[in-house]
């Protein structure tokens, strides 16, 4: 799990721009860290790319911080 | 095959900001592939540049947005949107393309929603890749 929070941040940063240590996993991707709705769909390319998994669109609104990142990536990964 | 008129009927762009005239492959949600000839009686080779005219590399990018917006409007017939906007582009350009030249541009869904996608790009002239990269953007 903290390896996955890890690869998680280190993607979201990339793909943002934000410093890693500003992505806590609490900090709200809106609010505050100024994300925004292509971007979150770009982390979610990203994390079907690179764990070779398929999460639906509708899943798309429910990534508002690192947590809610790392619990749904963790979630596809368990269903393979 | 899709011709020229029917590109117009599926993306918004008109002369002279048409930048694919045929696309030889689609197979919705995943892939598409297009073609641009480059003419020599293009106006902008007047300033791009004078005596050494050179297809600019934002028109490529142009190019393959255009592309794949085609893909996603056959793959998502009902999308109601009346225009893309590219929100994110990384492109490496490797090549110069030139007057004469056919550049067929090739595009790989990442990743496809009614609110827009992500794709991998590339560009390619007599099989030589030209440009390569990834792009995102939005339907509205």
């Amino acid at each position: 799990m903290e390896n996955l929070e890890k690869e998680l941040r280190s993607i979201i940063a990339e793909i943002t721009e934000i410093e890693p240590e500003k992505i806590t996993m609490e900090a709200r991707f809106v609010e505050d860290l100024g994300m925004d709705s292509m971007m979150a769909l770009e982390i979610l390319a990203s994390i079907e790319k690179k764990y070779k998994i398929q999460i639906p669109e509708s899943k798309l609104m429910s990534l508002l911080s690192l947590k809610d990142t790392v619990n749904l990536t963790t979630e596809y990964l368990k269903q393979g | 095959m899709i011709t020229i008129e029917e590109i117009k009927k599926l993306i918004p762009q008109r002369y002279p900001f048409l930048m694919i005239d045929r696309v030889m492959e689609l197979e919705t949600e995943k892939s598409i592939t297009a073609y641009k000839n480059i003419s020599a009686n293009e106006s902008f080779f007047n300033g791009h540049f004078p005596d050494n005219p050179i297809f600019p590399g934002a028109f490529t990018a142009e190019a393959m947005a255009q592309a794949a917006c085609v893909l996603l409007k056959k793959s998502i017939p009902d999308l109601e949107a009346k225009a893309f906007y590219v929100t994110n582009i990384k492109i490496r350009f490797s090549k110069v393309v030139i007057p004469g030249d056919q550049l067929k541009v090739i595009i790989k869904t990442v990743k496809m929603t009614r609110m827009g996608g992500v794709f991998e790009t590339e560009a390619k002239v007599n099989n030589d890749t030209v440009a390569k990269g990834e792009m995102t953007f939005a339907c509205k």
